[in-house]
């Protein structure tokens, strides 16, 4: 693979240098993006105790809607393939899950196990485009928008809201229903929105089975949210400062952290593609970019450039299945041997950087340093 | 009086849960100024950031401070703080009493989980002022929590119990409340999304939700016992309250059994 500092080729082995030496020298580092295999995030995660990094994963907003309202109320939620074997109601509720394709699925097939199977199979839209491959019933967003239509919903599903309502017809549809799923994207309805949902779909099971069904984001949010529970048991907006994983979504916001200041050198991971942060540039950071050609990397994205292999293309990998809703092995598709994973190259930047620690180069001073080094 | 004066603009955000007057008081100045403030592996003191002056007593003064200083007054019980500057996130959380003066403005969650005392905020407060952090049970929770400026969205989401004055609010303010009671001048669009109970009262308001349903005009005494409360707090708020007032009941999409006066016409 190709690394590039200061935008100049290099040696890999010069760039891991580079890379544990800016790492560790830093006050407080941040480790972001987090867009990759699930190997190399346990490796950011690791990197991110032993320099005392804070993380913000690329999908750190649209996961924190959900991860908000779960933290708030719990959720009953349910995966694609149980939509699929169990539903005989689908709400698609606003413009993400049409765009998902995972609705034209959904439409194409009825319940065939559980209390529902051999029933119809009826798909009906609350927002959103619609899409005139799936046939489906549009019901009309409220003025005052979605999460207020979430909202208006399940007063009338629960009897609160009465009276003639161009959504009274959808809550008895709801309520009716042997195994309703209500297909969502946190970020679109925001975290109050989703709590509100998941208020709604709580109702619900008070009578009927009812789930939500929220659609992962593009940048393995969720498998991050995983490594991060298995790692801190905490969401992954944490911070290792103080040895200890703090979890603190406002804190360790990395745009926050950023456009305040509060960072001064940062890693990112991004194996998989992922919109890369105009910070890059400004900060001095540390950038993995996974690329199927040596090409596609410029090199001038950040100070220390290494480039990876894509996982499960160049190799087999831990990558989050939006069908299993789960983490799921991805064989390699185009196996490239000399292609090293963002892991790998991890580890090595951890190995240095715990000898520059140990060395004194950088880290932690004397207990009481001097006044006034604040 | 005790007083903390900050030395320069700190490079990291500080964190100052615990430094009351009380627990102050116990310290000679040698060893508070090596309590542990800062939040990197750098392992900033207090006496690193701060000259110390303390005598004991349960005022404390903290001078020069900035947007950087986290948790101000947090676990205060009694004694009161007196804050020239702005400070961060988590203003006096958890405070059980005492009292804490703000010069400047707060950073978001001030307020938070606080069961008793009073927080005033000369200045503008961040998001869900008054509200509850990721995960928590309750935001404010019977401490007294005024603000003389601007507040972000979520002012008092899911408050539990106390009294909230502000100037003006952003959007959603009185989320989630659980009970409690907040008076603004003005606030956002859709107050009140997803109340329980609890009580909003505004002079002028944004976009209301279509599960707030309108009850007609209130003479309630329950109103005029609040409004002589507030009367030494704010008497702009208890102005307020004395007016003639319409009610809305809502959140219809949860228990419904929050309410939204505003001045009738």
């Amino acid at each position: 693979m190709t690394a590039w500092i200061d935008g100049q080729a290099v040696e890999r082995d010069a760039a891991v240098a580079a890379a544990a030496a800016l790492l560790a020298g830093a006050r407080a580092p941040l480790v972001a993006g987090l867009c990759a295999e699930a190997a190399a995030v346990q490796a950011a995660f690791d990197l991110a105790r032993a320099i005392g990094a804070s993380l913000d994963p690329a999908a750190g907003a649209p996961l924190y809607a959900d991860l908000g309202a779960l933290a708030a109320g719990g959720a009953m939620t349910t995966t694609p393939a149980e939509a699929r074997g169990r539903a005989d109601l689908v709400l698609a509720l606003g413009r993400a899950p049409w765009a998902s394709g995972l609705l034209h699925d959904l439409a194409a097939e009825g319940p065939v196990r559980g209390r529902a199977a051999g029933r119809p199979r009826a798909v009906v839209a609350l927002g959103g485009p619609g899409d005139g491959g799936v046939q489906h019933v549009a019901y009309p967003v409220d003025a005052a928008g979605l999460p207020a239509s979430v909202g208006l919903l399940r007063g009338l599903v629960a009897g609160r809201v009465a009276g003639p309502h161009p959504l009274a017809d959808l809550a008895v549809r709801l309520r009716e229903a042997l195994y309703g799923v209500v297909v969502v994207d946190p970020a679109e309805i925001g975290a109050l929105g989703t709590e509100m949902l998941n208020g709604l779909v709580k109702d619900l099971n008070e009578t009927t089975r009812c789930f939500a069904l929220p659609l992962g984001d593009p940048h393995q949010g969720r498998a991050v949210a995983q490594v991060a529970a298995w790692s801190t048991g905490q969401g992954p907006r944490v911070g290792f400062g103080r040895g200890h994983p703090e979890h603190d979504p406002w804190r360790f916001d990395a745009a926050r952290q950023v456009a305040a200041g509060e960072v001064d050198a940062a890693l990112w991971l991004a194996s998989l593609p992922a919109p890369l942060p105009a910070w890059t540039r400004n900060l001095p950071t540390v950038a993995l970019l996974g690329a199927s050609q040596d090409d596609a990397i410029r090199g001038d994205e950040a100070r220390v450039v290494i480039g990876v292999g894509v996982p499960g293309e160049a190799f087999g990998a831990a990558l989050w299945h939006p069908g299993r809703a789960a983490i799921a092995w991805h064989e390699a598709t185009a196996p490239r041997p000399a292609a090293s994973p963002a892991a790998a190259i991890l580890a090595e930047i951890l190995t240095q950087t715990s000898a520059d620690l140990r060395s004194g180069l950088a880290g932690r001073p004397a207990p009481h340093p001097e006044p006034a080094s604040c | 009086m005790s007083v903390l004066t900050l030395r320069e603009a700190p490079p990291e955000r500080l964190d100052l849960a615990g430094l009351t007057p009380a627990f102050l008081a116990g310290l000679s100045e040698i060893e508070a100024a090596r309590l542990p403030v800062g939040t990197s592996r750098r392992g900033l003191t207090l006496g690193d950031c701060f000259a110390l002056t303390l005598d004991g007593s349960d005022d404390l003064r903290i001078l020069g401070a900035t947007d950087r200083l986290d948790r101000v007054g947090a676990g205060l019980a009694a004694g009161r703080i007196v804050v020239e500057g702005d400070v961060g996130q988590r203003l006096g959380a958890g405070m059980t009493g005492g009292s804490l003066e703000i010069g400047g403005s707060a950073g978001p969650f001030a307020g938070t989980a606080a069961t008793g005392g009073t927080i005033r905020i000369a200045g503008d407060a961040g998001e869900s002022a008054g509200g509850a952090v990721h995960g928590a049970a309750a935001g404010l929770d019977g401490a007294t929590l005024v603000i003389g400026g601007t507040t972000g969205e979520r002012l008092g989401d899911r408050m539990r119990a106390g009294l909230i004055v502000a100037k003006r609010a952003g959007a959603h303010a009185g989320a989630r409340m659980i009970a409690g009671t907040i008076v603004a001048e003005e606030i956002g669009d859709h107050p009140g999304y997803g109340m329980r109970r609890g009580t909003l009262v505004a002079a002028r308001h944004g976009a209301l939700l279509p599960t707030f349903a309108e009850t007609g005009r209130q003479d309630l005494v329950v109103l005029r016992l609040m409004a002589r409360s507030l009367a030494r707090l704010s008497p702009e708020a208890a102005a307020l309250l004395r007016a003639p007032l319409r009610r809305h009941s809502g959140d219809l999409a949860t228990l419904g059994k929050g309410e939204l006066f505003t001045p009738e016409g």
